[in-house]
């Protein structure tokens, strides 16, 4: 991880955040069947199974779509790229796009997870999100 | 079993209502089914109340205003599905023999609570990254372009339709025909959508009337529609990513409805479907089986869904020309149906139609494909 901001996951049940700046998404797995889903569940819905644990998810995956937004609630400043990112385990996950000129961004393109300041807490601390960013841009 | 039949319908202009609220529009648009339908409000025994924003109770602020008390009435909450859950739930007491003469209300006045895009619950992992439901919208649209060479132009063809039909229903929102560039130069709201891609903020109310055989024989007068079907369901966990440019709710909701009704989807003669944004009516058709997949574009440049077209979609002007008061919408599609199926709908009537089919769906929660989604056909 390059450039990644130290400190307390925006969502803790979905993104971990370790001291080193490092982190993943989290989401479950189905003991049964092998099925992955994100955010973390309480059961499959493949096979109903409740034997389901958290694991952490791959930090590369493709773009499926994405949209630059322009409009948008106060908490966001637009424009901004968001997208949804196919993982390897089989899960599609949304998350803005960042790391890249707006007209450059390609449906297929692969893209890597990266830990971000993103928003604050109540008492206006910095919190730690996630954008995906081309990969090549982050191979260094 | 009875079969279920629309008597009576009624609605509110829709548009921007400042002085108003949901309830005194609920009864304004029950006044007008009470009309339609020629009988003493008393008649009606039960009653279900669609809306969404407007908080407890607001059916039965509805039916103060008109002085029907007493009656059993539930509140029906099922996103921009409500105003059809509440119609499905009408159908169903006029089935099981429970009620002869049944009224469902769809009423939301927005106007003074939202500006802009609506956006999921923040709770939602989505919106807590920076959904809003355009860019949800606009990222299937782009997919779609991406698999199907469909072209920003085609789409815009779809706002362009609707707008038009609008134009000629006095009781839409948007009364202006508007051009290709219009669609194109309007404001970017999430690539490749602008604003004329998307709903309205819309005020408004509807009501329908179903009544059994026995009632509807009394209190007709030969013009009642036969509701065939009234489907809901709500959508599936994935277990692993879907296509995003085909909807499996839309397409099961339809099967159902079909099937009830004991049609096919080449039996439909128009239809109103849940445009609440352009591309979201190319995935409702073809997700109804009334387009091929990747068919749709295509067919709206040859005219095909226009009015005097062969399979004309959203006469009524749609959510994108007629707006989108979330509860009202569902009941207001079936009023359309109704008018048109009557031969009621003036200068935008469709030739002789004899089966129609309304489509809703609504609600967006993280990992299903859609919270719930509705498909009524109605038969003359
Ligand atoms: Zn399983």
């Amino acid at each position: 991880m390059t450039g990644s901001a130290v400190g307390v996951s925006f969502r803790p049940g979905e993104l971990e955040v370790r001291p080193d700046g490092s982190g993943n998404l989290l989401g479950s797995r189905c003991g049964d069947c092998g099925a992955h889903f994100f955010p973390v569940r309480e059961a499959c819905s493949g096979c109903l199974s409740s034997n389901l644990e958290t694991v952490p998810f791959s930090t590369e995956g493709v773009l499926y779509t994405f949209s630059i937004v322009r409009q948008s609630t106060p908490a966001f400043e637009v424009p901004y790229a968001l997208g949804y990112v196919d993982f390897p385990e089989g899960v599609r996950i949304m998350g803005q796009i960042s790391g890249i000129e707006l007209d450059e961004i390609k449906i297929g393109m692969p893209v890597v997870l990266s830990l971000e300041p993103f928003g604050e807490d109540d008492e206006g601390n910095t919190l730690t999100g996630y954008r995906f960013v081309p990969a090549e841009a982050h191979s260094d | 079993m009875t079969d279920v039949h629309v008597v009576g319908v009624g609605m509110t202009r829709f548009g921007k209502h400042p002085d108003r609220d949901a309830a005194d529009l609920g009864a304004e648009a029950l006044h007008g089914a009470v009309a339609d339908a020629g009988i003493d409000p008393r008649l009606i025994e039960a009653a279900y109340v669609g809306h969404v924003f407007q908080g407890m109770v607001t059916g039965q602020r509805v039916l103060a205003q008109v002085g029907l008390a007493g009656l059993p009435l539930s509140n029906v909450e099922n996103a921009c599905s409500s105003g059809a859950t509440a119609i499905r739930e009408a159908s169903l007491a006029v089935r099981a023999g429970e009620h002869d003469v049944v009224i469902a209300i769809g009423t939301e006045h927005l106007t003074n609570k939202f500006r802009g895009a609506l956006t999921p619950d923040p709770s939602d992992p989505e919106a807590a990254v920076g959904a809003t439901m355009p860019s949800v919208y606009a990222m299937r649209a782009r997919r779609y372009m991406e698999e199907f060479g469909m072209t920003r132009e085609q789409l815009a063809l779809i706002p362009v339709k609707n707008k038009s039909n609008a134009a000629r229903n006095p009781l839409a929102h948007f009364r202006k025909e508007i051009t290709v560039e219009d669609v194109l130069e309007s404001r970017p709201i999430a690539d490749p959508l602008r604003l004329h891609d998307c709903s309205p903020v819309t005020d408004g109310a509807a009501a329908v009337i179903v009544m059994s055989d026995k009632a509807a024989k009394k209190h007709s007068n030969g013009r009642a529609v036969r509701l065939a079907a009234s489907a809901l369901r709500t959508g599936t966990v994935d277990v692993e990513p879907a296509s995003m440019t085909f909807e499996p709710l839309t397409w099961a909701t339809a099967q159902d409805a079909y099937e009830r009704a004991g049609i096919g989807p080449e039996d439909v003669d128009f239809a109103e479907v849940h445009d609440c944004f352009s591309i979201a009516e190319v995935l409702r058709v073809e997700g109804l089986g009334l387009f091929k997949q990747g068919e749709y574009p295509d067919a709206l440049e040859r005219g095909d869904a226009n009015i005097e077209g062969r399979l004309p979609i959203n006469p009524s002007g749609g959510l994108i020309g007629k707006g989108h008061p979330l509860g009202g919408t569902g009941v207001a599609q079936v009023v359309e149906l109704v008018r048109q199926l009557r031969g009621e709908s003036g200068d935008r009537q469709i030739e002789g139609p004899r089966v129609g089919l309304a489509h809703c769906r609504g609600g967006k929660a993280v990992g299903i494909e859609g919270a719930a989604c509705t498909v009524q056909i109605l038969i003359r």
